[in-house]
């Protein structure tokens, strides 16, 4: 195991780390930007270093920066979180180099999962389904004709990008026309590679991630499933596990091809394979996520694993120490990504300062944010301010401690979208399960806005 | 940041002083109706002598105090500089002399808000001649310039040593015209970014902006102009 683990991240994930490595008795070093001094991580953790400016390139992006703050301050290894340097294979090479190890998968690894296209293929080769997509696209006349092969309406998809973004729909060649050249520019400036490829728009789809963890030793488990419908603008919004949209037997099938199929692909540490279901109910590969995610707290309610202690001992070099059957998921678990954003103003992010905060409690009642009373919101970062989740023995329950809780909860001084989760909560189209990723841009948020607002 | 409230002396119609505000260079009337050529043409002069002679010999003098903030009168005009955030003007609560802070309990427990509140009242406590520190401009190993003594004067931008980042040496360079004073840190020890390393002191002449000093300093800034 490791001595000391240096963190380089911050809001709540920079905390949910810092939590991990006080229960595995490892130190932990919180690396810091200027903007985030005042930080609940950068202020509960036993020491702290400050690594750069608010910009992120010269600090949580800054490789050197990160890497000579885990050298001086003695630490052996450096978790990276989400986004930032967490799926960055170069990074994750530097590290190593100075002897250090980074807690994910290993460089050669990352290196592997780094495309794409590159992965659905590979995947395919190892019995997963993709959706019908193209290879890299030469030029628009190219892009053109594999559009007609694969049928609109399709999306045009970033090869470096994630979460959403860079991702365009187009339903017809004069769509795609206007759209080309405007993809490549932006995937160019916003991942530093402009490759493109095709995929097909599955309408009304269902996203369900199923989560896996690969130990050295090429023995690997799942954690079951995850399932990320409500979303606007491919961002997720609310994730609940399990899925409504798989029936037990479903359910198991997908779970065990998707873990034969990393261990056979050579995966390692904890992953997350990303699928859309379709209006039959069959599944399709999109992506595989090579870090912590976001929602990974209701994995953890269901199952009672410590995730990001489990990803730590398998960087260490442990093996997984427990079987597929030691594996027994229990109950139902709904996340509430609770972000600074005005969804009465087109989402837009908001920064300040928290002049209250109250987190809520109960039964089944876990909340997982960086947030206090007098905190100021930096700016420079995502809007993420934190994320509610709750357990309970079924689904409905699950709604109703929901509910309750997002009713508990209070940011004073921003405006946050807790009306709108109360609003979705209340809505029948997810109380029945039936809620599909196009569902909130289809209609829009206004409605359930305004719901929130009664 | 400081904000002592100094206007310095209004009658001379020119005047200098810290005050508490916003960065800007604010207009002075604003022609109403059809434009007025003539007025067009002192606002349009009015801007080139701002932009060509008061804003630098401002900038100079900004960088030369510890003052946070300077503003000008000159006529119907008006322009004010603010220093912006940066490390030389870390909270007066941040640590010094070390490299990563051991726990602070009750930083966090004493509510961000109301630590945050006595923080700029300590800012704004503070005399506007605050000493100037030379800062870590990475995190790494700290290394001064060999022959690096106290009383040594320096100018602005001077290499005062360099701190190792992984084996590239970044410069650790003086923020301002002045003399070293007291280093805060040892040849070969850790640093973070923005940490204090060296103070420097400034010349006399430089130091001080008291009531009666004020239309002298002003006088000799934009005479300097």
């Amino acid at each position: 195991m490791f001595s000391k683990i240096l963190i380089a991240n911050r809001g709540e994930i920079a905390l949910r780390i810092l939590r991990a490595c006080r229960t595995l008795g490892v130190g932990a070093v919180v690396a810091y930007s200027e903007a985030d001094r005042d930080s609940l991580a950068a202020q509960l953790a036993d020491e702290a270093i400050c690594i750069g400016p608010a910009d992120a390139r010269r600090s949580y992006l800054s490789a050197p920066a990160v890497i000579s703050a885990a050298v001086v301050t003695g630490c052996d290894a450096i978790h990276p979180g989400y986004g930032f340097l967490s799926e960055d294979a170069a990074f994750a090479d530097v590290v190593r180099a100075h002897g250090l190890t980074f807690i994910g998968p290993p460089a050669e690894v990352l290196e592997r999962f780094a495309s794409k296209e590159a992965t659905r293929r590979l995947f395919e080769a190892h019995g997963l389904r993709t959706v019908p997509g193209s290879t890299m696209l030469r030029d628009e006349a190219h892009a053109l004709v594999e559009a007609e092969r694969i049928g609109y309406p399709v999306l045009i998809k970033p090869s470096a990008g994630g979460g959403g973004k860079g991702m365009r729909l187009v339903r017809t060649s004069a769509e795609l026309e206007s759209a080309f050249k405007v993809s490549r520019s932006e995937a160019k400036a916003g991942f530093g590679d402009d490759s493109l490829y095709l995929e097909k728009y599955l309408e009304d789809n269902r996203h369900v991630e199923i989560q896996v963890a690969v130990d050295r030793f090429g023995r690997g488990i799942h954690m079951g499933e995850r399932d990320c419908s409500v979303q606007r603008r491919h961002q997720k919004i609310i994730e609940e596990t399990p899925s409504p949209a798989l029936n037990e037997a479903a359910r198991q099938e997908l779970c065990t091809r998707a873990v034969r199929a990393v261990v056979e692909a050579g995966y390692e540490n904890l992953g997350t394979l990303e699928f859309l279901i379709d209006a039959k109910g069959d599944a399709y590969f999109i992506e595989i996520n090579c870090r912590i995610q976001v929602e990974h707290p209701i994995t953890e309610m269901v199952t009672g694993i410590d995730m990001v202690a489990l990803q730590i001992r398998i960087a260490a070099g442990e093996p997984l120490g427990i079987g597929q059957s030691d594996v027994v998921s229990r109950g139902h678990a709904i996340e509430f990504r609770i972000v600074a954003e005005d969804p009465g103003k087109d989402f837009r992010p908001q920064a300040g300062q928290v002049l209250g905060y109250l987190s809520p409690g109960g039964v089944g009642v876990r909340m997982d944010s960086h947030l206090y009373s007098g905190y100021e919101v930096p700016s420079y970062y995502d809007s993420l301010l934190g994320k509610l989740s709750v357990w309970a023995p079924g689904r409905a329950e699950a709604i109703a401690r929901g509910d309750a809780a997002l009713r508990e909860l209070l940011v004073d001084g921003l405006t946050t979208n807790i009306d709108l989760h109360r609003a979705i909560l209340a809505n029948q189209v997810f109380i029945d399960g039936k809620v599909t990723t196009n569902l909130l841009d289809r209609v829009g948020s206004a409605p359930f806005v305004a719901a929130g607002n009664r | 940041m400081p904000q002592s409230r100094n206007d310095g002396n209004a009658t001379t119609g020119r005047s200098v002083g810290p005050r508490a505000g916003t960065v800007a260079a604010a207009g002075g009337p604003v022609a109403g109706g059809r434009a007025l050529d003539s007025r067009t043409e002192r606002d349009h002069e009015a801007i080139s002598r701002l932009a060509g002679d008061v804003l630098p010999a401002l900038i100079a003098k900004l960088s030369a105090t510890g003052l946070g903030e300077i503003e000008v009168r000159d006529g119907d005009w008006k322009a004010r500089l603010r220093k912006p955030a940066g490390p030389d003007r870390v909270a007066p609560g941040a640590k010094e002399g070390h490299s990563a802070h051991g726990p602070v309990p009750g930083r966090v427990l004493a509510a961000g808000m109301a630590e945050r509140e006595r923080r700029q009242e300590q800012e704004i406590a503070e005399p506007a001649t605050r000493p100037i520190m030379a800062t870590s401009p990475a995190v790494g190993v700290y290394q001064p310039r060999k022959d690096l003594a106290a009383g040594m004067r320096v100018r602005a931008g001077d290499r005062l040593g360099t701190v190792d980042v992984l084996g590239v040496r970044e410069d650790v360079v003086a923020p301002v015209d002045g003399v070293i004073g007291v280093g805060l840190t040892e040849a070969g020890e850790a640093v973070e970014y923005g940490q204090e390393l060296i103070r420097i002191e400034l010349p006399e002449n430089a130091r001080g902006l008291d009531a009666s000093g004020s239309d002298r300093e002003a006088a000799a800034v934009l005479g300097e102009a």
